[in-house]
């Protein structure tokens, strides 16, 4: 058996792990545009604040594919995929042939279409190359206007401050992080962000990118200029759907895969940021473009291309955030934009606390927590197991809540935690 | 595969089994001097309340398919191959808190002042894990999960 | 599975214990380990029933009870509370004895005497009474009613505590800790210590202080002098220590617990003819008499009757399978005994009417047929000599001699000679530098620690650096079975100075003084040397220092509490159950000496201990301007 897989990244690395896991003699190549493709993507930004060193954004060893026995075609592009001989075009114009193939080719930063997007001094941050091109720059920047306020642009203006820059953060939304979380929290961190002196304008984005050589400013949709030498885009990201598009395979906002993580091409399976696969909580088709869901599905993608039909559960939006020691993470529905939510929201602004559970029937579909983290991933499985919570919805809000409140739960609803780990804490109840 | 193991019928949520491993990870490994320590050594087993007069001490399940190492971007949380235990490389942590985001057990928790996680380690230093030790009424167990039943039967035939 | 003792006595008897299956405090020691760190830390609350509540030390979960209590708090109430148990069972002990000399002066305790009327007289002085034309008796009945008011005293102030320096009343008086009475003292901090009433943990400190001083200088004081009074005042006097005292061909009658009252009794019964004769006709050659714990130090001082073992030691006793009869009273009684006892046939006898014990035959004690009781008891031991099972008997050979009997009065009257029988002596050895200064060591003895080790390494290091040791309880008969308490001791372990001191009088470098009750007649020492001059003008002045290294009971903190409230430095060798806030901890390991003089340290290893003893009395002599030492070495 021949498994290719393309991409090597989250997905593509947990694939690799999962098929030799279980067939120590398949054959399997990987292909990647990226000559050292082993980092960890969501690390980019703390290398670019300087938080961590080099050494720590390997997510593998560079013996990975040699110890795992794959033949890894690296710095070169996967082109076109032709789905009745089995077989892909490469940019070095060479042809690898496939029993299973696995596309795993994630996401690329969305750009804004301004006039000046494409200078020198405008980069987004989604690779290693964009973080050591930033970085030999830097001895030349004193400002820098972040366009967004998401994620990746909260995390490249956390980075640059701890750089020493002056950073404004330009967001179109009126609130941060308006994927993630919702307003209430968003402030909180917001002013939390401010106060450690990075300047966030919300209901603001830029029209231009002015400069010659090197950049001089970003005009803004009042008008207004502000003067800085380097821009950072962080405006999310669209899915590398093209080539199986190309391929006459179904695709939406990423490429449409079924329980089992395949494509409408039996032999084919896709996994991470470009995968749309059933959300849990939003109980439809979406993509979470996460390095945990990645992980996942690459391992399940892995397992279903050798055979053993393993449904996947679906996906979940999660996020974990960190800004100045301030952290948040949110899973599932936030900020539910129709009828039929209910949501629970304690606030604590003395100690910056803000909690928040949204509720579907009295199941949790999404959570908030906002420093007060650690037992969020309770909240988590319930989500997953879609447990009725009736019974500790007045304590779950509580500083107190913690595993021990759902073990009773756990014993009424036996079939919704089924991970033996669960049954393990209830034998001897 | 050998873990710790908590029989909610004699547990009495005294919390002797957090003060043992907060002390075990300490530096000193010393009560007077453990909590003089900066950073405060952190407990990686909590006894929490099930309801009134019924609890449970609990931690890391080392779980078969552990979410937590799906979910670490930074490889800094691994399975163990030989004992299928999942560990953690402190030095390779970054502080994401990505596993604490998918811990269904609330088992992990912030050492804020290096940035990194903790968790349950089974105490490799010891033959018997420290708050397995100081359960003063054999609620905690460390062994396998057979092992585990067969005590428990043990116990009822008596 | 037990706790290595370091004690070869103990571990030989301790190995045949457990080839017979009898478990000891070592075995219990290992099955309550590891001790629980919110009791060890003293950060639980047992005192209300919102709880019980505990307070994560670690800083990440509970840090207030339910009611709102802190660390602070909780551990402060908790070691007020602690005190007050000490302090009541202490002047528990000192009530006894004013009811025993009460009916002694009412003609009912016919089988007591007065036998130091000269301290009779200067006490009843010393509490205000007119004796001029009274008898015995009559001055004793007045005395006894006398004391018994200052229990129930709810005005006013503490009779005997007016011999401490001046500053120190000052002190007390200054810190509001000046007591009232001595039961009141006890009552309001267990008010006070109540949920919801005092909460600021250097208030609730205040009531530990001035509840210990009610011990110190109120029940233990009158304790000590009314046993001088009612069974004689001891004198230097020989005797041996260690389970090795047994005898093989005797009736052996252990006394163990704490009150004289029974015990001073028994000593005069096991001399009656009849029942020596009677101990023959049972094939026994005689009756053997000796103690355990602070009874034992009681008889040791008065009548030179064998120490047999410390508290530790009380269930290896039986263990020796020579013992016919263990006779009980009160305090630091174990409860196992009638588990150890049942593998022999040992009889066990509990004789106060406020302690029994499941599976102890109860024989009542009562002062008004004191010897008769004494005697039937003593009758019941010779009976069951005739069980004794010769394959069953282990007594060990070890025993050691020492000389005991040392009291303030006594000592120094030894030190100057019958001509000059004041502190002036020693003072003069202090100031020119022969002597560095006084350490009290004291206390229980603990299987926290290799039993006994501690006592006796700290005692090493103190007279090798010239410190003059007093001793009482446990610690002394540890130091004893190590040969400490003998002449001799001096040339073997005594620096140039103190050795000196010791030849010229003749005395062991390390005194015994008695009970711990009796850790007041160190007090009283104090106060002698003060007012002999030129060491210092108040206690805390003095180069002196305190330790109960091997501390277990409550007893234990609140004589450490009187001493540290007193002015004297106390090092204790398991911290007090405080550390679970820094504040206490803080506040009573040094704050509190800028007020009181004294302060408490806590420190395990029994030699840097005596170290911290040391460089305290050098600290204070070097105050004082005192001279160098005149053997300086250490």
């Amino acid at each position: 058996m021949q498994y290719v897989i393309i991409g090597s990244s989250a997905a593509g690395i947990n694939a690799i792990e999962a098929i030799r896991s279980k067939d120590k003699k398949a054959d399997i190549t990987v292909i990647s545009d990226e000559k050292k493709p082993l980092y960890s993507r969501c690390l980019i930004s703390y290398l670019l604040a300087g938080t961590i060193d080099e050494k720590k954004i390997w997510y593998r060893p560079d013996a990975f594919f040699k110890n795992n026995k794959v033949d890894a075609i690296l710095g070169v592009k996967a082109e076109k995929i032709d789905p009745d001989k089995k077989e892909i075009a490469l940019g070095n114009k060479k042809k690898i042939k496939f029993d299973r193939l696995l596309v795993a080719t994630g996401s690329s930063p969305k750009l804004e279409k301004i006039p000046g997007v494409d200078k020198k001094g405008v980069y987004p941050l989604r690779t290693m190359e964009h973080a050591v091109e930033i970085q030999s720059m830097l001895a030349k920047v004193k400002k820098v206007a972040v366009l967004g306020g998401g994620l990746i642009g909260l995390r490249a203006a956390y980075a640059l401050k701890n750089r020493g820059k002056e950073v404004s953060v330009f967001v179109r939304s009126p609130q941060i992080l308006s994927q993630i979380i919702d307003k209430g929290s968003a402030d909180i961190m917001q002013r939390h962000i401010e106060k450690k002196g990075i300047n966030i304008i919300t209901g603001r984005s830029a029209k231009e990118i002015k400069g010659s050589t090197s950049l001089s400013s970003v005009v803004l949709d009042n008008d207004s200029q502000y003067d800085c030498e380097l821009v950072i885009i962080g405006k999310g990201v669209n899915a590398n759907i093209d080539m199986v598009k190309d391929a006459g395979m179904k695709t939406n906002w990423g490429v449409v895969v079924d329980e089992f993580l395949r494509t409408s091409n039996k032999n084919i399976f896709a996994a991470g940021d470009v995968a749309e696969s059933h959300d849990i909580a939003l109980e439809e088709k979406s993509i979470n473009a996460i390095w945990p869901v990645a992980c996942e599905q690459g391992r399940l993608a892995a397992f279903n291309m050798l055979g053993e039909n393993k449904i996947y559960d679906g996906t979940l939006a999660m996020n974990s955030l960190e800004f100045f020691g301030l952290p948040v993470i949110s899973i599932g529905i936030t900020r539910p934009k129709k009828e039929g939510y209910e949501e629970l929201i304690k606030i604590n602004p003395e100690r910056n606390v803000y909690k928040k559970i949204v509720l579907r029937d009295n199941v949790i579909v999404g959570a908030i927590a906002l420093n007060s983290v650690d037992t969020i991933g309770i909240i988590g499985a319930l989500i997953k197991n879609k447990v009725d919570i009736t019974s500790v919805k007045d304590i779950i809000l509580e500083d107190y809540f913690d595993y021990g409140k759902i073990v009773n739960l756990i014993k009424d609803v036996k079939q919704g935690f089924k991970e033996k780990e669960f049954r393990e804490t209830i034998m001897t109840l | 595969m050998k873990k710790i193991y908590c029989d909610i019928k004699k547990c009495l949520g005294c919390g002797a089994c957090e003060i043992a491993c907060a002390v075990e990870h300490s530096k000193s490994k010393e009560l007077d001097q453990s909590i003089k320590e900066s950073p405060a050594p952190i407990k990686r087993r909590k006894a929490e309340s099930i309801s009134q007069s019924v609890a449970i001490s609990t931690g890391c399940h080392h779980c078969d398919d552990a979410p937590c190492v799906a979910a670490c971007m930074s490889g800094a949380m691994y399975k163990d191959k030989k004992t299928g235990l999942t560990k953690h490389d402190e030095e390779k942590c970054v502080g994401c808190w990505m596993c604490i985001m998918s811990c269904p057990f609330g088992a992990l928790t912030r050492q804020k002042q290096d940035k990194i996680v903790v968790k349950c380690d089974l105490c490799p230093d010891r033959d018997v894990p420290a708050c397995v030790e100081a359960c003063p009424t054999g609620a905690l167990f460390s062994g396998t999960e057979k092992e585990f039943e067969i005590k428990l039967k043990v116990k009822t035939k008596k | 599975m037990s706790k290595p003792t370091g004690n070869g006595v103990n571990d030989k008897l301790i190995a045949i214990a457990k080839e017979n299956n009898i478990t000891t405090v070592w075995d219990r020691f290992m099955l309550q380990e590891p001790h629980c760190g919110f009791g060890t830390l003293g950060i639980c609350c047992k005192i209300c029933n919102l709880g019980p509540c505990r307070i994560d030390p670690f800083g990440e979960g509970a840090q207030v009870g339910t009611c709102g209590a802190d660390a602070d708090t909780i551990s402060a109430r908790n070691l007020a509370r602690n005190t007050a148990g000490g302090a009541s069972c202490h002047s528990d002990h000192g009530r006894d004895l004013a009811l025993t000399l009460l009916e002694l002066g009412r003609g009912k305790a016919k089988d007591y005497f007065i036998k130091d009327p000269v301290k009779l007289r200067k006490l009843a002085i010393e509490f205000g009474l007119k004796i001029d034309g009274k008898d015995d008796l009559k001055i004793a009945e007045e005395l006894g009613e006398r004391i018994l008011r200052e229990y129930g005293q709810q005005e006013g102030e503490l009779t005997l505590i007016k011999r401490a320096p001046k500053k120190q009343i000052d002190t007390w008086k200054k810190m509001n800790v000046y007591p009232k009475g001595i039961d009141i003292e006890v009552v309001e901090t267990m008010a006070r210590t109540h949920v919801g009433v005092d909460n600021e943990y250097k208030h609730i400190i205040e009531c530990a202080v001035r509840t210990s001083l009610v011990d110190g200088w109120g029940g233990s004081m009158i304790a000590t002098d009314l046993s001088d009074i009612l069974f004689g005042s001891p004198k230097p006097i020989r005797a041996e220590v260690n389970l090795g005292v047994l005898k093989e061909d005797e009736v052996n009658v252990l006394v163990h617990g704490h009150e004289p009252t029974l015990s001073d009794i028994i000593v005069t019964a096991s001399q009656d003819k009849e029942l020596i004769e009677l101990a023959k006709t049972n094939g026994a050659k005689g009756i053997n008499l000796a103690g355990i714990c602070c009874t034992a130090a009681e008889i040791l001082m008065r009548h030179g009757l064998p120490m047999a073992g410390n508290f530790l030691q009380q269930e290896l006793a039986i263990v020796t399978g020579a013992v016919e009869a263990m006779v009980v009273d009160i305090q630091c009684i174990m409860p196992s005994l009638p588990d150890v006892a049942k593998n022999y046939h040992t009889k066990l006898i509990s004789t106060s009417p406020k302690a029994k014990f499941k599976g102890i035959e109860h024989i009542e004690f009562h002062e008004k047929e004191a010897l008769s009781i004494a005697k039937n008891i003593l009758r019941q031991a010779i009976e069951n000599y005739k069980n004794r099972s010769s394959k069953k008997v282990n007594i060990p050979k070890e025993k050691m001699t020492i000389v005991a009997g040392f009291t303030m009065e006594n000592i120094f009257h030894n030190l100057g000679g019958t001509f000059r029988g004041t502190y002036r002596p020693l003072n003069d050895a202090i100031i020119s530098g022969r002597i560095r200064g006084v350490a009290g060591v004291v206390g229980c003895d603990n299987p926290k620690n290799e039993s006994s080790m501690c006592h006796i390494d700290m005692v090493k290091h103190l007279v090798k650096n010239d410190v003059l040791v007093v001793q009482t309880g446990c610690s002394a008969g540890a130091c004893g079975q190590a040969g400490l308490l003998t002449p001799e001791a001096a040339f073997r372990y005594a620096g140039d100075g103190l050795k000196e001191i010791c030849e010229t009088v003749g005395i062991p470098p390390v005194l015994h003084t008695g009970s711990c009750v009796d850790n007041t007649r160190i007090l009283t020492a104090c106060c002698e040397m003060v007012k002999e001059g030129g060491i210092g003008n108040s206690i805390d002045e003095l180069p002196v220092a305190g330790a109960a290294p091997e501390w277990m009971s409550e007893k234990a903190i609140a004589i450490g509490w009187y001493f540290v409230a007193s002015g004297i430095y106390v090092v204790l060798g398991t911290p007090l159950r405080v550390l679970g806030s820094k504040n206490v901890t803080n506040y009573i390991c040094d704050e509190i000496e800028s007020t009181l003089g004294g302060k408490w340290a806590f420190e395990g290893d029994p030699i840097k201990a005596a170290q911290l003893m040391v460089e305290h009395i050098d600290k204070k002599r070097k105050a004082l301007k005192l001279n160098s030492l005149m053997y300086a070495a250490a």
